[in-house]
């Protein structure tokens, strides 16, 4: 049965892909294209967040290493920018890994807090080493252009770029939280003491999930470089990594068809719904659209009131809607029914 | 040794801002396991608002100052049961995402209704200094010292001999139990967040004559308020404090001393020593240790 | 099986989509009409530099007043303008809607040295203008040969350290400078401007240069080193928060350098007044240089360019802050734009518009010179000379206000 649901679902965002084209402008498909950018991203940080139980607070920065990754081997180094795609998240992985081996030891929140100083640490050093990074001035890459001797608009080649990567690392993904593998990051969301107890080394998981995590960010950022022609410091702030988080909790953390829904909202919620709703609200009231601030309060608003009306995300809306039930397992457990540590706030099974 | 006096006592003013922030963001943490992200805009718009009561209501500092603690009780309390109790059955992830959307909508509001521009705030403190071997003491960061050393003590006083305080702890340390006792845990977690609006309210107002005024006054504060509030022990009000005056100072002495470290890695080394030192200790250095019940 | 199935379907599916959707654009100028002509621009309206708020505020409301009075050729401006929150990602999605789906016909006055940096090849490619940019990087006038469609239009910042440093040399030959800079592409254009301006005899003037970063805690570590190095002359290149603490930071450190220098972003009534009322007993005596009328000087308050300033914010903007300096900092940019498009024709096209914007000649000989900048400071491109307005006064702090300390002079010695 499930399995059938993911196999029709997927056919249904594969036609929706394809037919894309016939019915959104250039500028349209260039916005879609990095839905399928954060989708990569936020795929990467489903798996470590939704199945494995652990918070970030700084995947953006990531998604920084991959698009550096890109740049410096584009702009440097003559690669072609499709080749760096794999580098890119390859090099993110090994950051990811990294950081992940030591951040095991954390609980909770203190992960969470550990994981807001990579994004901020981040900008600090490629500040310091401009030489490489192009400090704070950045890099520019080439403009967008379609290859393969093919002759489509820019933006379109982007677009069919970034859903065919998008459509293979999705199957990935569900290969990844399916199986033995995918079991024992669930041990370890759902009760770390138990699953020690039953040999499941915590420590490896967690980091494995860090390095898997990190991997899906930093192809994204691969490929939010090669759209955005555009590195530095600025494009890459601590705003972005909690934008991620965003995407998660509104896709529903634990659902990986969830996250094509949190990608959509991680798009267009800064750039077209905001300004549009401002616009509305502005005929009636007359109210300064451009009033500095006012667009921020309209952001967080939808944040808050989507937050209420879908606490479980958007996959959790679709399961109540095919099930009758609102139960969503992993993060979505109510909090006051089980007691839980009260030291590490992690929650008793 | 005049200029080594000199940093660290700049690195204190400093540190006691980070720490009041940090005390701030314990307080909710204990009472209800959220870290609550929107703690610093909080603070900044409890700020704007003393600024209003003194430029446009023309209150002087000081009753201004007391009736702005009062709407930062208020308000708090009101966050709390507008924003957050709704959520009271979700995830704790989305709990943090809605500190998160409050943040934002702070932030814009602060800039929508007192315009984003950098505003003068006034001191209760003279900007004059002492002079003590050398060292120039400024009496605005001793001001702001000892304000926020009294805080620490009044509230750990309550804590410690108050009904209510007692209740809270009560609350915080074990909520089933506590309902079970007959004590109101939905009143006190609303009291948690008005306290810890209060807090804020006095960080924001010892920050702003230095920071000065803006709405991202506080987001830098922030950021180093999270890392005192680790380094502390998230579940230790003490160790918030005391990590919030170590960090300040250890900063200042690393810009002074090692000359690799550029201002552009100030942060990244800060942090890089908040993670040693939870390598060490998991829980901060005042915190409880964690018995990994295997 | 099934998936990998799936996978080359849908591949194979997009590319023969694609291939079919690839059309072709049309062909009259995008966003001209009989009627209208469409500018638009990205601004910081919230983050960190949402501070420059103002400045689209004072372009639209001149833009409007123009309207009002027939517009341009008979065609109104239509000025629409949208928040980037200097996020250079923000500012290419939207520069690509402004561009794919407003059909601008030019943008104008985009705001951020970065967020127009990771534009500008892009607006290059599409040969869309990329005009009058607020920021003073100076690679936005310079490299005009390599970015044919992109303008600057503020004196940049490496010429205002240059006058700086000439300044020193002449007058205080003997002092020793200490200079607080951003440690950035925004402070080191200052200090390599400086540097230039000492020139090689006076350049071990310098005796101690502290960085800070944005991000950071105030630089009272960094004053503190350079009170200790002994300097006496105190330079400040900052933007305004951390320049009104240094000043504040000093104060408290009993240090009262015999000149501040502070570059002209930060130096205006608003900040140095900021700094007075904190505390600081330093703000009187300091120099920067200006090129615009100022608001919140009485001094200009009888030119026409500022009675004119008044009417129109009093009209078309009754809500902003009029004394605010970034307003008129608009006005006076879009006053320049006017003159563009006007001179650009009634036949308006893209080339058209750069031509006359790398042409512009207006300029007090010619009778033409912008109202709103300071009496005598001509734009001026031409040829090889593409610094519209580099001519600035060097102004000093005295009573609250700034009081006149040189001629006009032109920081790129022409």
């Amino acid at each position: 049965m499930r399995r059938v649901t993911a196999l029709v679902s997927f056919g249904v965002l594969v036609t929706a892909v394809v037919l894309a084209p016939t019915f959104f402008t250039h500028y349209r498909l260039f916005q879609l294209a990095l839905v399928a950018v954060y989708l990569v991203a936020l795929l990467g940080l489903d798996i470590l967040t939704g199945f494995t139980g652990q918070i970030s607070l700084g995947h953006g920065a990531f998604m920084g290493v991959g698009a550096y990754t890109t740049t410096i081997l584009v702009v440097d180094h003559g690669w072609n920018d499709l080749l760096t795609i794999p580098v890119a998240g390859v090099v993110a992985g090994l950051f990811g890994l990294a950081f992940g081996l030591p951040a095991t030891r954390f609980a909770g929140p203190y992960l969470a807090l550990a994981t807001f100083a990579i994004p901020l640490s981040f900008i600090g050093l490629l500040k310091r080493f401009p030489h490489f990074t192009g400090g704070g001035i950045g890099k520019n890459l080439p403009q967008l252009h379609s290859e393969l001797g093919l002759h489509m608009n820019p933006s379109v080649w982007f677009y069919a770029v970034c859903w065919m990567i998008a459509l293979v690392m999705l199957p990935l993904a569900f290969g990844i939280v399916r199986g033995r593998f995918g079991r024992a990051l669930r041990a370890v969301r759902d009760s770390e003491i138990a699953s020690t107890a039953n040999g499941v080394s915590t420590a490896t998981i967690k980091s494995a999930a860090f390095g898997i995590s990190a991997f899906y960010c930093g192809v994204a950022g691969g490929l939010y470089a090669i759209g955005i022609t555009y590195v530095n410091p600025d494009t890459f702030p601590i705003d972005l990594s909690i934008l991620l988080l965003t995407g998660i909790v509104l896709g529903g953390a634990g659902s990986l068809y969830g996250m094509v829904f949190g990608a959509l909202f991680v798009e267009f919620i800064r750039i077209s719904w905001g300004p549009t709703i401002l616009n509305g609200i502005s005929r009636v009231h007359h109210l300064d659209t451009h009033a500095p601030g006012s667009g921020l309060v309209v952001y967080g608003l939808i944040l808050l009131v989507v937050l209420y009306l879908a606490p479980a995300g958007a996959a959790g809306v679709v399961r109540r809607l095919m099930t009758g039930r609102s139960t969503v397992a992993g993060w979505s457990k109510p909090r006051s029914t089980t007691p839980s540590d009260p030291a590490t706030g992690v929650e008793a099974p | 040794m005049a200029q080594f006096l000199q940093t660290v006592v700049s690195g204190l003013a400093l540190g006691s801002i980070y720490g009041s922030l940090a005390l701030a963001l314990v307080l909710i943490y204990k009472a209800t396991e959220v870290i609550n992200f929107a703690q610093g805009e909080m603070a900044m718009f409890t700020t704007y608002i003393s600024w209003a009561l003194i430029t446009h209501h023309g209150m002087s500092y000081w009753p201004a100052f007391f009736v702005t603690l009062l709407i930062a009780f208020a308000g708090g309390i009101g966050l709390q049961t507008v924003v957050v109790r709704p959520l009271a059955r979700a995830s704790v992830l989305t709990v943090v995402m809605a500190t998160i959307a409050l943040l934002v909508i702070l932030n814009g509001a602060a800039a929508w209704i007192w315009s984003p521009q950098l505003q003068f705030y006034p001191s209760p403190f003279p900007t004059s200094s002492w002079v003590i071997g050398g060292v120039h003491i400024s009496k605005q960061d001793a001001g702001t010292f000892g304000v926020v050393a009294a805080c620490v003590v009044v509230l750990a006083l309550f804590f410690r001999f108050t009904k209510l305080g007692l209740a809270m702890r009560a609350g915080a340390l074990n909520p089933a139990a506590a309902r079970l006792m007959g004590v109101r845990t939905s009143l006190l977690l609303a009291l948690g967040w008005g306290f810890a609006a209060v807090l804020g309210a006095v960080s924001g107002m010892m920050v702003a004559p230095t920071f000065f005024l803006t709405p991202n006054m506080m987001q830098a504060v922030l950021i180093y308020a999270f890392a005192a509030a680790v380094l502390g022990g998230l579940e230790s009000p003490v160790g918030a404090v005391t990590g919030g005056v170590l960090l300040g100072v250890m900063l200042n002495l690393i810009t002074q001393y090692v000359t690799f470290v550029t201002p552009d890695l100030q942060l990244p080394v800060a942090l890089g020593i908040l993670l040693v030192v939870l390598l060490i200790r998991p829980s901060g250095l005042l915190g409880r240790a964690v018995v990994r019940r295997v | 099986m099934k998936k990998t199935f799936l996978l080359i379907a849908a591949a194979l599916a997009v590319s023969a989509v694609i291939v079919v959707t690839a059309g072709a654009t049309s062909s009259a100028t995008p966003g001209v009409t009989a009627k209208s002509i469409l500018l638009e621009g990205t601004f910081p309206l919230s983050g960190p530099a949402s501070g420059y708020a103002p400045i689209p505020v004072g372009m639209a409301a001149y833009f409007s007043y123009v309207n009002a009075h027939g517009g341009v050729n008979g065609r109104k401006i239509d000025f629409r303008y949208e928040d980037d929150g200097y996020n250079p990602a923000n500012t290419v999605q939207i520069t690509h809607k402004f561009v794919e789906q407003d059909h601008a016909f030019a943008l104008v006055g985009g705001l951020g040295t970065e967020p127009q940096q990771a534009v500008r090849d892009y607006l290059n490619q599409n040969k869309v203008p990329q005009l009058f940019v607020s920021t003073g990087a100076t690679t936005f006038d310079r490299d005009f040969t390599t970015n044919p469609w992109t303008l600057g239009w503020q004196p940049d910042y490496e010429a205002e350290g240059s006058i700086y440093g000439k300044y020193i040399a002449k007058n205080f030959p003997t002092a020793k400078l200490g200079i607080l800079f951003q440690d950035d592409d925004y402070g080191n254009d200052y200090l390599r401007g400086l540097k230039a301006g000492l020139t090689q005899q006076h350049l071990p003037q310098i005796i101690d240069a502290e960085g800070y970063a944005l991000s950071g805690n105030p630089p009272a570590t960094q004053v503190a080193k350079l009170k200790a190095s002994g300097a006496d002359i105190f330079l400040i290149f900052a933007t305004p928060t951390p320049t009104i603490q240094a000043y504040v930071i000093s104060t408290k450190l009993g240090w009262h350098p015999a000149h501040i220098f502070t570059n002209s972003v930060s130096a205006t009534d608003a900040f140095l007044t900021i700094a007075k009322k904190s505390g600081s007993d330093n703000t009187d005596g300091t120099i920067t240089v200006n090129y615009l009328l100022d608001p919140a000087n009485p001094l200009y308050n009888k030119t026409p360019g500022m009675k004119a300033y008044r009417a129109i914010m009093a009209k078309y903007a009754p809500k902003a802050n009029a004394n605010d300096g970034l307003n008129i900092y608009g006005v006076a940019k879009a006053w320049t734009t006017v003159q563009v498009l006007t001179a650009a024709g009634k036949n308006l096209t893209r080339a058209g518009l750069m031509k006359a914007a790398r042409n512009m000649n207006f300029t007090v000989k010619a009778k033409k010179a912008n109202p709103y900048t300071l009496p005598g400071v001509d734009v001026r491109t031409k040829g090889n000379y593409q610094f519209p307005i580099a001519q600035v006064q060097l102004v000093q702090y005295q009573n609250n206000t700034f009081k006149p300390i040189s001629k006009l002079i032109n920081g790129r010695g022409a």
